[in-house]
């Protein structure tokens, strides 16, 4: 599901919004904009970024 | 006087006569030695740590034992006993060589006939596994053969994912053409024989003075988009002091200049003397000079073992250029080997070398200026001229095209020759179709010209 498509939060029933979300790994934090519950904070991570820019970020900072 | 202390039972050989004997790793006060007796040619005892750091936290817990029944060395091409997969292939293409170097691992032989191009193309079709292999080709020299261009190319279409040329530079710093022939062909990247910023350290390494003609070779090969990795052989008292002027040269010249390797002086192949403690270069004291040298620019705790060869073999470190900052992307503190993405340590390796070497397709016209560089963290929150390093978008930019590397390979020799360190390689020389570990396949007796 492309990221700019609506998405509604199944358990606040409130549509997502675009929000500056952290993330961190090997000790490293890093930002992006991801589609956000405005209620819980619920984020949705797509296959398409989760596969995408995040397993890249990872490779990157893997070691040998 | 110190007392010894027994760390680890491993096997080694004797360097007179090439048996097998076993070995054991002691300590005396800091330093770390191989010790081992041959019941003809007596004991022998080499530095292998000197005592920088702590050897326990760099090699870690649990290193195994080794089977009873190793046949390390003779055993070699590869026996169940071995511990890593191919990561990287060499393969040798002739015994030639335009240079006359006091130290030559390959031993260089001008008489000795190269092997015909259909021995290699068989070669390269039997050893390369499609979209997988990284293949170096390597010799002697293997720029002066002349079908060349004609190997690489038949490398490519065999399958080969990188191919790495390992060469001096001179015949790709003369002819740029040359360059634009293998580049096309489908040259990945060059491992260039460079050992310092000064003429005299050429002089007295490769009888000759070369840092023009490397120079030379690094501008035709980012000419044409050939990722370049500059490699230093480092020998006591003639360009050991010159390792932080390396890595500034390199990083100063980023991104044409993708990273420096160091390999501490092997003494196998043709040697002046038998090597003396005081010759040996160990892997903690090539990181503390790293260090030191490069006033803290690189960290001794951003420089981390790789999970596919033995700790006392080889260290890398990963870092981005942002404007004007050296970041560190690992830390060995923190360092989690369990935490990947790609399970084999040997493919991990391998796609660690490709992304860091080659020069990607974005790069072909790109010009990184690095002024005087200042260490950062990635957790410093400043933001640079061009963008938040924190920003996934503009990590990820600067990662893939302002990358640079600090990696390091300590080879063994009939002296220090570890068989718990052979069981790990993973760099492997195809010859008569089998793999050999590459200290397995040069280990040669000590014969003092």
């Amino acid at each position: 599901m492309a990221e700019t498509e609506k998405l509604i939060c199944s358990k606040c029933k409130k549509e997502l919004v675009l929000k500056k979300t952290n993330f961190s790994y090997l000790g490293h934090s890093f930002f992006t904009d991801l589609p956000k519950c405005p209620d819980c904070g619920m984020v949705y991570l797509s296959e398409e970024f989760v596969k995408g820019r995040m397993s890249e970020v990872e490779m990157q900072l893997e070691d040998k | 006087m110190i007392s010894e202390k027994l760390l680890y039972k491993t096997g080694s050989v004797c360097p007179i006569c090439l048996k097998p004997i076993t070995a054991e790793r002691i300590s005396r006060g800091k330093e770390i030695f191989l010790k081992k007796t041959c019941s003809q040619h007596g004991t022998f005892e080499t530095i292998i740590w000197r005592g920088h750091y702590d050897i326990n936290s760099w090699i870690g817990n649990g290193e195994p034992e080794l089977p009873e029944d190793l046949q390390c060395p003779n055993g070699c091409g590869l026996c169940p006993d071995h511990l890593s997969n191919t990561c990287c292939t060499i393969l040798n293409i002739t015994d030639r060589c335009n240079l006359n170097c006091n130290f030559c691992l390959a031993d260089q032989d001008n008489s000795k006939e190269d092997p015909t191009f259909s021995e290699i193309k068989e070669s390269l079709y039997k050893l390369i596994k499609k979209d997988k292999s990284l293949v170096q080709l390597s010799g002697g020299e293997p720029t002066v053969r002349k079908d060349l261009v004609e190997i690489v190319r038949t490398a490519k279409e065999a399958g080969a994912k990188y191919i790495q040329l390992n060469t001096n530079g001179v015949l790709l710093g003369e002819n740029k053409q040359f360059v634009k022939d293998l580049a096309e062909a489908g040259l990945s990247f060059v491992f260039l024989q460079f050992d310092g910023t000064e003429d005299a350290i050429y002089q007295k390494l490769r009888n000759s003075p070369l840092l023009d003609i490397k120079q030379k070779a690094i501008e035709n090969c980012a000419e044409y988009n050939i990722g370049v990795t500059l490699v230093a052989t480092l020998v006591r008292d003639i360009n050991i002091n010159n390792v932080g002027e390396i890595i500034r040269y390199g990083l100063k010249q980023m991104p044409k200049v993708r990273g420096v390797h160091f390999q501490p002086v092997s003494f196998f192949g043709r040697i002046p003397k038998i090597p003396s403690d005081r010759d040996r270069i160990t892997i903690d004291e090539l990181i503390y000079e790293i260090e030191g040298q490069t006033k803290g620019l690189i960290k001794a705790e951003n420089l981390l073992p790789s999970s596919c060869y033995h700790a006392l073999c080889s260290f890398h470190g990963d870092f981005v250029i942002d404007n004007d900052s050296l970041v560190p992307l690992q830390n060995f503190r923190k360092a989690n080997k369990e935490t990947t993405s790609v399970a084999d340590p040997a493919d991990r390796n391998r796609e660690f070398i490709g992304r860091r070497w080659e020069r990607p397709e974005s790069l072909k016209f790109a010009t990184v200026k690095p002024t005087v560089l200042k260490p950062a963290a990635l957790k410093s929150e400043a933001k640079s001229c061009c963008g938040n390093i924190h920003d996934m978008d503009y990590f990820l930019k600067i990662a893939k095209s302002q990358s640079f590397t600090i990696t390091s390979m300590l080879f063994q020799d009939a002296g220090n020759i570890d068989f718990s360190r052979l069981r790990k390689c993973s760099l492997h020389v195809y010859d008569k179709e089998k793999f050999i570990p590459f200290c397995s396949y040069y280990l040669s007796k000590w014969d003092v010209q």
